[in-house]
C-alpha cells in the first residue's frame, strides 16, 4: 500500500476523491493498521474519466478475479459500475460511488476534513463521518473499532489537538 | 492530554474506549504526527504485514 503516492497521482490528474476506510481512520489518528486504501470518487464524466486515466499506467484489475478475465478500467466500465475493488502496481485501492450511512460522493465530500498528505491538500473522510458510516454498515469489525473512534474524536475535541 | 488517557473521565468515550480495551496511550503518539507521518506509518504497516503474511505462506 503506497498512500502517499496513490493520494499524489489521484490529485496531479485532477481526480475529485476522499479517502475513507482505513486509510481515512489512519490519517485521522487512529492506530489501526489497513492493508487497502478506501476511496469515494465523483461520478460525473470528467471524474471518471480522469481516474481512469491515473490508474492506467498502474495495472488495475479487479482483485480476486480469475485472471483471463476480460477487464478495461475505463470511464466506460466505471460509468456503469458504481464500487470497484481492484489490485494495482500501488496495491489494493477501492472505489466507491457512495458510502454506506453518508450517500454519494456529495455527502461524503460534506463530512469529510481537508487534510495536507505529502504536501497534497486531499480530503479525508472526517471522525463523525467514519462513526455514522461504520454504523450503517454494521459488520462486526465495523462496530468494533466504534469505542476507538468516538475516543479519538472526543480527546481530539478536547485537546483541540487535530 | 496524557492525564485524559490515563485517567478518562467517567462516562465518557473515552472511558468506554479504554473499557472495551482500547490503548488509549497511542493516542498520544499518533495525534503528534501530521498527516503525512500518518500515511507513511500506515504503508509501513501495511508493508510489514504483508511481510509477515508471505513468509507465514512460505512455511507452510
Amino acid at each position: 500500500m503506497k498512500l502517499e503516492e496513490t493520494i499524489r497521482i489521484l490529485y496531479d490528474a485532477g481526480v475529485e476523491f476522499v479517502v475513507i476506510g482505513g486509510a481515512a481512520m489512519g490519517l485521522q489518528g487512529s492506530a489501526h493498521l489497513t492493508r487497502d486504501i478506501d476511496f469515494c470518487y465523483a461520478r460525473t464524466a470528467k471524474n471518471m474519466d480522469r481516474l481512469a486515466k491515473a490508474l492506467e499506467p498502474f495495472h488495475p484489475v479487479l482483485r480476486g478475479a480469475p485472471p483471463d478475465l476480460p477487464f478495461r478500467f475505463d470511464a466506460k466500465t466505471i460509468g456503469n459500475g458504481l464500487n470497484f475493488t481492484l489490485t494495482t502496481d500501488l496495491g489494493d485501492l477501492d472505489f466507491l460511488g457512495e458510502v454506506s450511512g453518508l450517500g454519494p460522493f456529495q455527502d461524503v465530500l460534506a463530512a469529510s476534513d481537508m487534510k495536507s498528505v505529502g504536501g497534497v491538500e486531499c480530503r479525508v473522510l472526517s471522525l463523525e463521518g467514519l462513526i455514522k458510516s461504520k454504523i450503517a454498515v454494521g459488520r462486526p469489525r465495523d462496530l468494533y473499532v466504534l469505542p476507538e473512534l468516538r475516543g479519538l474524536n472526543e480527546v481530539k475535541k478536547k485537546t483541540g489537538l487535530d | 492530554m496524557l492525564d485524559l488517557v490515563t485517567n478518562p473521565p467517567p462516562g465518557s468515550e473515552l472511558a468506554k474506549a479504554k473499557e472495551s480495551g482500547v490503548d488509549l496511550t497511542l493516542f498520544i503518539s499518533t495525534l503528534r504526527r501530521t498527516p503525512t507521518e500518518r500515511a507513511r506509518s500506515l504503508s509501513e504497516g501495511s508493508r510489514i504485514f504483508q511481510i509477515a503474511k508471505q513468509t507465514l505462506l512460505n512455511e507452510r
